[in-house]
C-alpha cells in the first residue's frame, strides 16, 4: 500500500489522558473509497483514534494527515472547520440536536458553518432524509424519533456536509436489535457508493460483508490489520484468536 | 410503583397545604366572632395605604406597589448582570473567568442585607460623570444592592443549565465544524434556556420577598408605611396588620414559585 497515496495516514500516534497512555503508537492508512473497520475490546482506544482524526482530541504524539490537512499541526478553529467540512463522524448516542426537528438538523451546519444557500440546503436535506428512508419524518423532534431512526438522522447529518470520509463509532450499539438492520443498510449503501468510511463497530459479521480491511486493536496498538476473510478465519495473532473466540 | 408513591406524595402535600388554609380559614373566622373584626376593619381602612402609599389608593406614592416595582427593576438589572457574570465564568480564557468566578462567590455568600448596607453608604449620593449629574437616590440604591446578590445567584443557574448540557452535543456540533461562539449561539443556549427559565423564576420570587429588606434604605415600601403607621394604631391591631403583609408577599410568589416547579418538572423529564 503507497502511504503517499493514501487519503488518511495515520503515523505512530500517542496520546495519553493524565498518565494513562490510550494510544501507544497508531499506524494506518485509509485509501479513497475503502471501507475499513476497527475492531477490539472495550476501552482499548477505538474511538480516540477516530476522535484524532477528526481533531476533536489533539495527539501527544506522531503523525496525522487528512486529504491535504496536517491534522497534529492544526491549533486554530478556522484551520479545523476545513478538516471538518472533509471529515464528518457519527456517534453511538446520535447526539442529534434536541430542539431542532430531523430537517433542521440536517440543514443547520450546511447553512450555519458552510454558508451555502438556504433553498439548496433544503433540498439537499430532503433527498438524504429520503435516502435513508425517512422523507415522512421531517418535521419530527429528535424526541419523536426511535433510536434507529434518529441515528439514520445522524448519518443524513453528516452527508449533508459532503464529506470525503465519515468516521463511525459504534453507531448501532446503542440501538434495539430490529432498528440496527435499517441503520446498516444506510450504511451499506454509503460504502458501496464509494463513500469512504472507518467503521468502529461490534457487527462481526456485518464487517466481514462491506469492508475492505479490518483492524484489531487491543490496550492502545493495531495488533493485526487485514482483509476480513483472513483477520476473521485465519488470525494470526493470540489476542486476535483470543477475542473473536469471545465475540464470534 | 414509584409513580405510585409519588402521586400519593403529591397528594399527601396538597391534603397538608389544604388543611393549613382551612385551619387559617377557621382561624380567622373565630377570632373574627370574638371581637377581632374590628380590627380587621382597622386593617381594611388603611389597605389602600398599605398597597400604594397613599390613603385612597391613589397616585402610587410607595407601598407594596413599589415592592413590586423594585423587584422587577432589580430582576431586570440582575439578569442582564447575571448573563455577563455568567458567561465569564464559563470563559476559557482565566483572566476573564477566575476573576468572575471570586466576584460570583463574594456575592453568593455575603448576607442580602450586608450588600444593600454596602450599597446605601458605598455609592454616592450622586455622580459627576462628563458633566451631567447621575442622582442615585434611595430607590436606585435598593434596585442596585438587591441585584448584586441576584446577579450572583442567577449567573450559578445560567452556569449549571449550560454545564447540564450533555458533552455529546459539543462533540456532534464540532465535528460540523462548529466554533465555540457559534455552538453556545445555535447549539447549547437554546437548550439551556429552557432549563434557566425555573431557576430564573425561583429566584424571582426570593427577591421579591428580599424587597421587604429595602426598608432599611428609607424608601416609601410597604415596611416603611407598615412602621409609620403602626405608631398611630394599638398594639393589639399590629399582629393583624403584619399579618396582613405577610399575606401579600405570600400570595404574590406562591405562585411564582409553584409555576417555576411544575415546568421544572417538565424540563426534567425532557430527553437529551
Ligand atoms: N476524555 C477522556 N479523558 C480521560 N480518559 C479517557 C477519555 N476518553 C477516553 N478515555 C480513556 O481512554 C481509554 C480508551 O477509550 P476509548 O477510545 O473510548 O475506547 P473504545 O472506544 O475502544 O472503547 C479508556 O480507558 C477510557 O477510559
Ligand atoms: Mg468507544
Amino acid at each position: 500500500m503507497n502511504r503517499v497515496d493514501a487519503l488518511i495516514e495515520l503515523d505512530n500516534v500517542r496520546k495519553s489522558f493524565g498518565d494513562v497512555p490510550v494510544l501507544k503508537g497508531i499506524s494506518m492508512f485509509v485509501q479513497k473509497g475503502e471501507a475499513v473497520c476497527i475492531i477490539g475490546p472495550s476501552g482499548s482506544g477505538k474511538s480516540t483514534v477516530l476522535r484524532c482524526i477528526n481533531g476533536l482530541i489533539p495527539v501527544d504524539d506522531g503523525f496525522v494527515r487528512v486529504g491535504a490537512h496536517r491534522v497534529h499541526e492544526m491549533r486554530s478553529e478556522k484551520q479545523m472547520r476545513a478538516l471538518r467540512h472533509q471529515v464528518a463522524m457519527v456517534f453511538q448516542q446520535y447526539n442529534l440536536f434536541p430542539h431542532r426537528t430531523a430537517l433542521e438538523n440536517i440543514m443547520m451546519a450546511p447553512i450555519q458553518v458552510l454558508g451555502h444557500d438556504r433553498a439548496e440546503v433544503e433540498e439537499r436535506a430532503r433527498k438524504l432524509l429520503k435516502k435513508v428512508r425517512l422523507s415522512e419524518k421531517a418535521d419530527s423532534y429528535p424526541g419523536q424519533l426511535s433510536g434507529g431512526q434518529q441515528q439514520r438522522v445522524a448519518i443524513a447529518r453528516a452527508l449533508a456536509m459532503q464529506p470525503d470520509v465519515i468516521l463511525f463509532d459504534e453507531v448501532t450499539a446503542a440501538l434495539d436489535p430490529e432498528t440496527v438492520k435499517d441503520v446498516l443498510f444506510a450504511i451499506r449503501e454509503l460504502v458501496e457508493e464509494g463513500l469512504t468510511c472507518i467503521l468502529v463497530t461490534h457487527e462481526m459479521k456485518f464487517a466481514r460483508e462491506v469492508s475492505q480491511r479490518v483492524c484489531f486493536t487491543d490496550r492502545g496498538l493495531i495488533v493485526e490489520s487485514a482483509p476480513p476473510a483472513e483477520l476473521f478465519d485465519n488470525p494470526q495473532d493470540p489476542r486476535t484468536r483470543e477475542f473473536l473466540g469471545q465475540v464470534l | 410503583m414509584i409513580a405510585g408513591s409519588m402521586l400519593s406524595y403529591e397528594g399527601k402535600k396538597r391534603a397538608v397545604l389544604l388543611l393549613i388554609a382551612l385551619g387559617v380559614a377557621v382561624w380567622i373566622a373565630v377570632d373574627a366572632a370574638a371581637g377581632g373584626s374590628a380590627h380587621w376593619s382597622r386593617v381594611l381602612a388603611r389597605l389602600p395605604l398599605l398597597l400604594t402609599g397613599s390613603a385612597s389608593g391613589w397616585p402610587i406614592n410607595g407601598g407594596f406597589v413599589l415592592n413590586i416595582m423594585l423587584s422587577l427593576a432589580s430582576m431586570a438589572l440582575a439578569t442582564a448582570l447575571g448573563t455577563i457574570m455568567g458567561l465569564a465564568t464559563l470563559a476559557r480564557f482565566g483572566p476573564i473567568r477566575v476573576p468572575a468566578f471570586l466576584l460570583m462567590n463574594f456575592l453568593r455568600n455575603s448576607p442580602w442585607l450586608v450588600l444593600l448596607f454596602a450599597t446605601l453608604y458605598f455609592l454616592p449620593f450622586e455622580m459627576h460623570v462628563f458633566g451631567t449629574v447621575i442622582p442615585f437616590p434611595p430607590f436606585v440604591k435598593a434596585v442596585i444592592g438587591l441585584a448584586l446578590p441576584t446577579a450572583a445567584n442567577f449567573s450559578e443557574v445560567i452556569r449549571g443549565a449550560v454545564q447540564s448540557i450533555h458533552s455529546g452535543q459539543w462533540e456532534a456540533a464540532r465535528s460540523l465544524g462548529y466554533g465555540t461562539g457559534q455552538i453556545y449561539r445555535h447549539v447549547i443556549m437554546p437548550q439551556a434556556l429552557r432549563r434557566m427559565i425555573p431557576g430564573w423564576m425561583n429566584l424571582y420570587a426570593l427577591l421579591m420577598i428580599a424587597t421587604a429588606l429595602a426598608t432599611v434604605t428609607g424608601i416609601q415600601d410597604v415596611l416603611t408605611i407598615l412602621n409609620t403607621l403602626l405608631a398611630m394604631e394599638n398594639e393589639r391591631v399590629i399582629v393583624y396588620f403584619y399579618l396582613t403583609i405577610l399575606f401579600l408577599f405570600i400570595a404574590y410568589c406562591y405562585p411564582i414559585a409553584a409555576i417555576a416547579r411544575r415546568w421544572e418538572r417538565a424540563v426534567k423529564g425532557e430527553s437529551l
